[in-house]
C-alpha cells in the first residue's frame, strides 16, 4: 500500500505539467493536508493517541518561520530549521507533562495547549499581528538553482516534502520503535509488562509527529500568503483525526486519502463546500460505527480480490 | 472595586460550574469524554427561547419544558451513538461524540440561523450594597448553580437511582454482576445531563446571546475545570468552576484582559503537574 503511495505521487508530479492552474492549486492544498494528515496518522494510528491540539504545532512552525522572514529578514530555508526546532521543543516540553497522564486527560491537555498557542497568536499583537495576522508572505527563495515562484514549482516543493516525509514514515513504522508505538496501541498495560517504555515512546511518537506537522506549516504561510490565528484552531486538527479515520487508521496511505477524500473532492464538488462540517460529522459517526478500517480497509478486500490472493498479500504485508 | 470583581468573578464562576456539571457527570458514571456536550448547553438554550416563541410562556415555564426536551436528545444521542461503542475504545467514543459535536451544530444552523439571537428571562432590576452592584439575571447563575448541586446531590445521595448511579461509576462489572441494569443506568445519567446542559445552555443564552455556535466556549471551560478539578467529580466541577471563574476575572480586570485565558490554561497546567488526577479527582481504574 505505502508504495502505491509513493507510484502514486510519482504519477502526479509526471502529470502537473499538464494540468490547469486551478488544478495546481488544488492539489496543492491537497498534498499540504496530506503531510498534516500525515503527522496526525502517526500519532492516532500506531501510537494510539489523539491529538486536538496538532494544529498549534503547525501554526508554531508557520508563524515562527514567517517571522523569522518578514521581521529579520532571513531566507524561508534559514528560518525553517529554526522554526522545527521549536515546535519539537514545544512538543517535547508540553509531551514530557501529558505523557505521563493516562486516557482522557492527553486529549484535554492537549487540546488545551492548543488554545493556549491560538490565544498566543491572536493576543500577542506585536508581534504575530493579532487576528489580522501576517500578510504578503513570499515564495520561499531560490535554492540550489531551483527557484519556487511559480504554482507549480511550489507543488513540486509540496509533493516532495510529501513523500520524503512518507518515506521516513515507512522507515519509521518498521523499525523497532514502530513496532513499539504498535504495541503499545494495542495494548497498554501488555506492552509496558514487556519492557515498553510509554511515557518515552508516546514522548517521540508526539515529536516525530510535530516535527512532520511543522513542515506543512513552514509550506503554509508560502502557499496562503496569509497566516491567521483560526486556521490554527481545533477545528483543524480535528480535520486531520477525520482524515486519518475516514482514509484508514494504522496505515500511512490512509491519512493521504483522507486528505483527498475531504480537501480535493469537496473542493471540486463546489457544492459540497458547504455542506462539508455535516459531512464531516457524519463521515466521522458512521466510519467509526460501522467501516472501523476507513476506506483503506474497504478498499483493501477489493484489490485483494482485484490483483488475486498472493499480491493483495504481499500488500498487507508490506503496510 | 475588589469586592465588585469578586462578585462578578463568583457569578461566571457559577456559570463555568453549572456548564462543566452534566460533563463530569457524564464521564463519572459512564467514562465518556463527551465532546458533543456543548451542543447540548446550545440546543438547550435554542428550545428554551422556542418554546417561549411558539407557546408565549415565559423564561421560568419554558425552562423545565426544554429540560425535558434536552434530556430525550441526550438519550437519543447515547442510544443511537454511543452505546454502540461504550464497549470499545476510548478513542471510538471520542470520535463518535466529536463527530456529533459537527452534526448537531450545523443541524441547529440549519433551523434557526446564524443570528444570535435575545432570550429575555422577564428579570429586571438589581441588587445594590454599597457601591456593589449585582443584576437580578446575573444572581440567576448563582441560585441555578445552588439548586442544581443541591438537586444533584439529593438525587445521588437520597434516591434509589442515585445509589444505582455511584454503583455504576464505581465499579461497572460490579454494578452488572450484582444484577443492576447497566445500559439503563447510563442512559438516566445521560437525561440528566442533557437536562443540566439546558440548564447552563439557557442561562447563557439569556445572559449572552443565543446562537448555534455558542457551545464551544462553555465546552472548553468545562474541559479546564474538570481537569482543574478532577475528571468525574462533582465537588471538583463546583470548586474547578468557581476558581476558574475567580481566577479568570481578578486576572482580566487587574493584569491582562487578553491573555486571562491562557493564564487559566496555564492554572490548570499547574495543577496537573503537581496532582495528575486534579485537584479533587479519584484515581481511575
Amino acid at each position: 500500500m505505502s508504495r502505491t503511495v509513493l507510484i502514486g505521487l510519482l504519477l502526479l508530479g509526471l502529470l502537473a505539467p499538464a494540468l490547469s492552474d486551478y488544478q495546481i492549486y488544488l492539489l496543492t492544498l491537497t498534498l499540504l493536508w496530506s503531510i498534516l494528515a500525515l503527522s496526525m496518522g502517526l500519532l492516532l494510528g500506531y501510537a494510539g493517541e489523539i491529538n486536538f491540539g496538532q494544529a498549534a504545532f503547525v501554526g508554531i512552525a508557520a508563524y515562527v518561520s514567517t517571522l523569522l522572514r518578514l521581521k529579520l529578514g532571513w531566507s524561508f530555508w534559514a528560518a525553517a530549521p529554526v522554526a522545527l526546532a521549536v515546535v519539537v521543543l514545544c512538543a517535547a516540553a508540553v509531551g514530557s507533562i501529558t505523557m505521563r497522564l493516562r486516557g482522557p486527560f492527553f486529549v484535554l491537555v492537549m487540546l488545551a495547549f492548543g488554545e493556549i498557542v491560538r490565544l498566543i497568536l491572536a493576543n500577542w499583537q506585536e508581534v504575530t499581528g493579532g487576528p489580522v495576522g501576517l500578510r504578503q508572505i513570499t515564495p520561499p527563495e531560490p535554492v540550489l538553482g531551483l527557484a519556487f515562484d511559480t504554482k507549480l514549482s511550489f507543488f513540486y516543493l509540496v509533493l516532495v516534502v510529501l513523500a520524503l516525509s512518507t518515506l521516513a514514515l515507512i522507515a519509521l513504522v518498521r523499525s523497532r520503535t514502530g513496532r513499539m508505538f504498535v504495541a503499545m496501541r494495542e495494548d497498554e498495560t501488555l506492552a509496558e509488562f514487556v519492557g515498553v517504555g510509554l511515557s518515552r515512546h508516546k514522548l517521540i511518537a508526539l515529536c516525530i509527529s510535530a516535527f512532520i506537522a511543522g513542515l506543512g506549516g513552514l509550506l503554509m504561510g508560502p502557499f496562503l500568503t496569509v497566516l491567521a490565528p483560526n486556521q490554527f484552531s481545533i477545528f483543524a486538527s480535528v480535520d486531520m483525526v477525520v482524515m486519518v479515520i475516514v482514509g484508514g487508521i494504522g496505515t500511512l496511505a490512509g491519512p493521504l486519502l483522507g486528505a483527498i477524500f475531504l480537501i480535493y473532492v469537496p473542493e471540486l464538488l463546489s457544492f459540497a463546500r458547504e455542506m462539508r462540517p455535516i459531512m464531516m460529522g457524519v463521515l466521522l459517526i458512521v466510519v467509526t460505527l460501522f467501516l472501523p478500517g476507513g476506506l483503506i480497509g474497504g478498499l483493501l478486500p477489493l484489490l485483494r480480490r482485484l490483483g488475486g490472493r498472493g499480491a493483495a498479500r504481499k500488500e498487507a504485508q508490506h503496510d | 472595586m475588589l469586592a465588585q470583581q469578586l462578585i462578578n468573578g463568583l457569578v461566571l464562576g457559577s456559570i463555568y460550574a453549572l456548564s462543566a456539571l452534566g460533563f463530569t457527570l457524564i464521564f463519572g458514571v459512564a467514562r465518556v469524554v463527551n465532546f458533543a456536550y456543548g451542543e447540548f448547553l446550545m440546543l438547550g438554550a435554542f428550545l428554551t427561547l422556542t418554546t417561549m416563541t411558539v407557546t408565549g410562556v415565559d423564561f421560568f415555564i419554558a425552562l423545565p419544558l426544554a429540560m425535558g426536551m434536552t434530556a430525550l436528545l441526550s438519550v437519543a444521542a447515547y442510544l443511537l451513538a454511543i452505546r454502540p461503542v461504550m464497549r470499545g475504545t476510548d478513542l471510538q467514543a471520542l470520535l463518535v461524540t466529536t463527530g456529533m459535536l459537527y452534526v448537531l451544530r450545523e443541524v441547529a444552523i440549519l433551523i434557526w440561523g446564524t443570528a444570535p439571537r435575545q432570550m429575555e428571562t422577564g428579570l429586571d432590576g438589581a441588587l445594590e450594597f454599597g457601591d456593589i452592584l449585582i443584576t437580578h439575571q446575573r444572581l440567576l447563575a448563582v441560585a441555578f448553580l445552588l439548586i442544581m448541586v443541591t438537586g444533584l446531590y439529593a438525587l445521588l445521595y437520597k434516591a434509589r437511582i442515585g445509589r444505582a448511579l455511584r454503583a455504576v461509576a464505581q465499579n461497572r462489572f460490579g454494578a452488572e454482576t450484582i444484577g443492576l441494569n447497566v445500559d439503563r443506568v447510563i442512559s438516566f445519567a445521560f437525561a440528566v445531563s442533557g437536562a443540566m446542559a439546558c440548564v447552563a445552555g439557557s442561562l447563557i443564552g439569556a445572559l449572552y446571546a443565543t446562537e448555534p455556535s455558542m457551545g464551544g466556549s462553555p465546552l472548553l471551560k468545562a474541559f479546564v475545570i474538570v481537569i482543574f478539578g478532577g475528571l468525574g467529580s462533582v465537588p471538583g466541577a463546583i470548586v474547578g468552576g468557581l476558581v476558574i471563574g475567580l481566577t479568570e476575572t481578578l486576572v482580566g480586570a487587574y493584569i491582562s484582559n487578553a491573555f486571562k485565558d491562557v493564564f487559566t490554561f496555564l492554572i490548570m497546567l499547574a495543577v496537573l503537574l503537581w496532582r495528575p488526577t486534579g485537584l479533587l479527582g479519584v484515581r481511575s481504574t
